[in-house]
């Protein structure tokens, strides 16, 4: 079979496999047909693409249809490659953790099929949206990802809090998507194509036509990729969502936004410099805002949305440095940029899903994701604390896991010296202390999400003993996550490890798609490899020293244990540990200015109080309590007006409304 | 060959002297005989020897903690100049691997402490994560600024971004040499938070609520506590070294006497200077400490800004 013909044949079987995961009979049958169909278009995708990741030239179908479409090319290169490489096996695993995760659900008689035929038609829209250059294909895929990203999301649909959560989304998406055709719009009226190659030939025949196309693919791109101040719509999906979506919009779908502006960098040839640095700063705010919420979250999943903010943050910033390189032509900047970029949305991909996994086997066992109330699950939970822990430290990009090689290459271009000047250089240098910023930030928030909830004692005793009842249900087996949700999870961290020691690995798959925009320079990806060798030798040795060290810790047999010392305490409690909102208070005060808190207390009156007092701490998203303020305004402002319109000469108002518009159209026809 | 081996005796050295000399000074300044100046090592030995004492509510993390910390200390010290020289190991950019692995021990720490479940270790780690935000961006200023200004052909190695070729600029003009004084008070004020010295702790305290680094360890006992304490030692030595390469003016990638010398006696001179402080300064209210560490940033902020004003003295014209 050739590799189109392989590449093209996934997308009946995905669709043949959600059609059968709606229609058998029993729950069973259903998830086999979803996984198997996805397990199966994966590896014809991988057939189709692994010629690419060899450094294959791009693979081109073009298909002839009756107007308005004409054709529609099929053409996926390295980049798109790149993307299909591990958004169809990470939604297959996805698939496979749903079925243990929504188990209690379909025990329950709730009919999964639908579920796991969304899940598939995900898979057909990243196979559309990355091998397509079509645009109106395109937008099929982006709406079909959006649109079965929101029905996943409300699989808990009786919830008021989910519908929102999910309303919110589409609304957000469709913004976005309006956006999106406005730009294609504007493009197709220019060239008279739908096909992303005469775009780009238009776009670098005329760089300064379309000033404002920059923006609106900005806009939309930013929305679906959750960037900050576009990012409202994300912490109450993540929050409302069964785990598994979550895990996968925030670490699969999502980067179809990304992959977008990619994609447009690429079409767009050399890019003017205000491009870089404008796309640089975005994504610095991005990773810097996004990074602040998620120390102060108590909700672990509202925690792990928010550092996607932070994570495609990171990325942005090392796509600004990679067009910041391309228009100073200097070539190992964009190698370094456009590859920190590439790995780290593969890494952040990897990380991320495990960990939204992780935060639905916490869910599973307590029914709860507040961290004011989880406590001491590592004993409950031990796989699931492995899987959070490794992927954790992960998050926070230290090594030797797998998210410090991405953040490594950004600090290389970022302290490279390559500007033409040197106040350049010294932007390029903050830049660089912001994400040292974010690095540290999210290693605090990472310490505080494992350690609230995984470590130290049960905070609620009522969590504690109602996970002893479910255990004495569920057997010997405990609560902790069953083989269908922990084989995705192990799977996760393992190659968070395996490519945090080894990142050559990930580097091969970065490489072809990195070539794509090095093809105009000496320096490619392979340099890359060597310029980093010294460096994953030293995370490899340091993997080896822990790995010595842990062992010969752990193996220490003598020992005496007793209780916790209370610095001369003795009635200490578990309620008395520090809680997760006293654990990033001292960060929240200093940033207060961002990290707005909203503070519900009933205070004790009277000498004898006689009411329970109580007091409560929240923190809203400053931006979604900004717009909805604006929008509450927006509404009274209307309300306000048309009270002040006179209610008797309705008539002669309305006349004189349209002579005005009449006039302005007069006016601004006759002007230009 | 041989420079590995010497680095290697410094780092051992210095762990072990350092802290013993400080302890001298302020004991001496006290008006006390104070105790042996390689009193660390005797702890340690003895430490080493005991069975360590777990809480119940602990889980194997808190027993990993202490040797993830002095796993992390000992792998940035292999990059550290511990003879103002070529260090054990180096490479370009080896200050954010510095820096991260840095990080780790920080982490770990604070896992551990959170693993007791005791509110007075939440809060000493809780101070130790938010004081380490503050003070990263300042390391990566200076880490910058150094590393443009090396780029602007003023290294005494020919090429390199490694930790090592950062810190022996060649000082030229009036702009250069605030940014170096700026450099100086930024790793100063680093080295403070990550040995735990005062201003920003005291070690000698015994009020639980006010101790950052201190109240981490309350709970570890025996080899545990050794190891914390080694890490710390190395974490002081690296620090002190670090900073006497920079302030060093026969420091270069080629061995010397000279050197040699010199850096080991800065290392304790600064010892010295570190005690003479300890005995004379009180702690920073603990309020005001993140305003004690926005110093150290906006000391790497006044570096990059006489980066500019040297480049700008040689011409305007950038980076060659």
């Amino acid at each position: 079979m050739s590799s189109s013909a392989a590449l093209l044949t996934a997308l009946p079987v995905l669709l043949l496999g959600g059609g059968l995961a709606i229609g058998l009979p029993g729950g069973r049958a259903r998830f086999l047909a979803a996984a198997l169909s996805q397990a199966v278009a994966t590896g014809l995708v991988w057939l189709s693409i692994a010629p690419l990741l060899g450094g294959a030239p791009a693979l081109e179908v073009i298909w002839t249809w009756p107007a308005p479409i004409f054709q529609i090319a099929f053409r996926v290169d390295a980049l798109g490659a790149f993307f299909l490489a591990w958004s169809l096996p990470l939604t297959l695993l996805g698939t496979i953790y749903a079925a243990g995760y929504l188990r209690p659900y379909l025990a329950a008689g709730r009919d999964g099929g639908p579920h796991f035929a969304l899940l598939n038609l995900t898979s057909v829209a990243f196979v559309l949206i990355y091998s397509v250059q079509n645009a109106l294909v395109f937008l099929v895929g982006w709406e079909l990802a959006a649109v079965a990203a929101w029905l996943l999301v409300i699989w808990d649909y009786q919830s008021q809090r989910v519908r929102f959560a999910g309303f919110n989304y589409l609304v957000s998406t469709h913004v976005g998507l309006f956006v999106l055709v406005a730009a294609f719009m504007l493009l197709h009226s220019e060239t008279g194509s739908m096909d992303f190659a005469e775009f780009g030939a238009y776009l670098r025949a005329h760089p300064t036509a379309l000033g404002g196309l920059p923006l609106l693919f900005g806009v939309a791109f930013a929305l679906k990729a959750a960037f900050f101040p576009f990012h409202t719509w994300l912490p109450r999906a993540h929050a409302a969502a069964p785990a598994h979506v979550s895990a996968l919009m925030s670490g699969v779908i999502h980067k179809a936004g990304l992959f977008g502006l990619l994609r447009f960098c690429l079409l767009g040839g050399t890019p003017p410099q205000w491009l870089g640095w404008c796309v640089l700063l975005f994504g610095a705010a991005s990773a810097g805002f996004g990074v602040l919420y998620t120390a102060a979250q108590r909700d672990l999943k509202r925690l792990l949305g928010y550092s996607s903010t932070e994570n495609v943050g990171i990325a942005a910033m090392g796509i600004g440095l990679g067009l910041l390189g391309w228009s100073w032509h200097h070539p190992t900047l964009i190698a370094l940029g456009f590859g920190g970029a590439l790995l780290h949305i593969f890494n952040h991909a990897l990380f991320k899903c495990a960990l939204f996994y992780a935060a639905g086997a916490v869910f599973r066992a307590t029914h709860t994701v507040d961290l004011e109330r989880l406590g001491g699950l590592a004993r409950r939970l031990p796989r699931t604390a492995i899987v959070f822990a490794v992927t954790a430290l992960a998050m926070s990009g230290l090594p030797p896991l797998n998210g410090f090689i991405g953040e490594l290459l950004l600090y290389m271009g970022l302290f490279s010296g390559a500007a033409p000047s040197s106040e350049g250089d010294v932007v390029l240098v903050c830049a660089a202390a912001v994400l040292a910023f974010v690095g540290a930030v999210s290693a605090l928030s990472a310490a505080r999400a494992f350690g609230m909830a995984f470590l130290g004692a049960p905070r609620d005793p009522s969590i504690a003993a109602s996970a002893a009842g479910a255990a004495g249900a569920a057997g010997a087996a405990g609560d902790d996550a069953p083989a269908t949700m922990a084989a995705p999870m192990a799977l996760h961290a393992i190659s968070v490890v395996v490519l945090g020691v080894w990142p050559e690995l990930a580097l091969r798959l970065v490489e072809p798609a990195l070539a794509l925009f090095t093809a105009r320079g000496p320096s490619g990806g392979a340099a890359l490899a060597a310029t980093l060798a010294p460096a994953l030798w030293a995370c490899r040795a340091l993997a080896l020293a822990l790995a010595i060290a842990g062992a010969l810790a752990l193996r220490r047999r003598a020992r005496r244990s007793g209780p916790t010392w209370g610095c001369g305490y003795v009635g200490a409690t578990p309620r008395m540990q520090y809680t997760a909102a006293s654990f990033s208070a001292q960060l929240s005060r200093l940033f207060r200015p961002v990290l707005p808190v909203l503070t519900r207390e009933q205070l004790p009156r009277g000498t004898f109080p006689r009411d329970a007092s109580r007091l409560g701490s929240h923190h809203v998203d400053a931006v979604e309590r900004r717009l909805f303020e604006v929008l509450g305004q927006g509404e009274g402002f209307v309300r306000d007006a048309s009270e002040r319109i006179p209610e008797q000469p309705r008539f002669a108002f309305a006349a004189g409304l349209i002579a005005l518009v009449i006039l302005a159209l007069i006016a601004l026809g006759g002007g230009p | 060959m041989t420079l590995a081996l010497a680095n290697l005796v410094a780092l051992a050295t210095l762990t072990l002297l350092l802290p013993g000399l400080v302890t001298r000074v302020k004991a001496r300044w006290a008006g006390r005989r104070g105790p042996p100046i390689w009193q660390l090592a005797y702890d340690l030995r003895r430490l080493w020897a005991k069975v360590p004492v777990y809480s119940d509510v602990t889980t194997p993390v808190f027993r990993l903690a202490p040797y993830v910390a002095l796993v992390a200390a000992l792998a940035s010290a292999a990059l550290a100049p511990m003879l103002s020289t070529a260090p054990l190991a180096s490479f370009d950019y080896d200050f954010v691997w510095f820096a991260y692995v840095w990080g780790l021990g920080r982490v770990a720490m604070v896992l551990g402490a959170l693993d007791t479940g005791s509110s007075f270790e939440g809060m000493g780690a809780a101070r130790a994560a938010t004081f380490g935000v503050l003070l990263e961006p300042a390391l990566f200023l200076v880490a910058g600024a150094l590393s443009l200004y090396v780029h602007l052909g003023h290294g005494a190695t020919a090429a390199g971004h490694s930790l090592t070729a950062l810190l022996m600029p060649r000082l030229q003009g009036g702009a250069a040499v605030t940014l170096w004084l700026a450099c100086v008070i930024a790793l100063v004020i680093v080295i403070q938070l990550e040995a735990a010295r005062l201003p920003i702790e005291d070690p000698t305290t015994h009020l639980e609520l006010t101790m950052v680094h201190e109240v981490m360890i309350l709970d570890h006992s025996g080899p545990d506590l050794a190891a914390l304490q080694l890490a710390g030692a190395v974490k002081l030595a690296t620090g002190v070294s670090i900073v006497a390469t920079l302030l060093n003016p026969w420091a270069a990638a080629r061995p010397s006497a000279a050197g040699v010398l010199a850096h080991l006696g800065l290392c304790v001179a600064l010892a010295l200077a570190l005690g003479l402080s300890e005995s004379l300064l009180a702690r920073v209210r603990l309020r005001a400490v993140p305003a004690y560490l926005v110093l150290a940033g906006i000391a790497g902020v006044v570096a990059l800004l006489a980066l500019l004003a040297r480049s700008a003295q040689l011409g305007g014209g950038g980076a060659p």
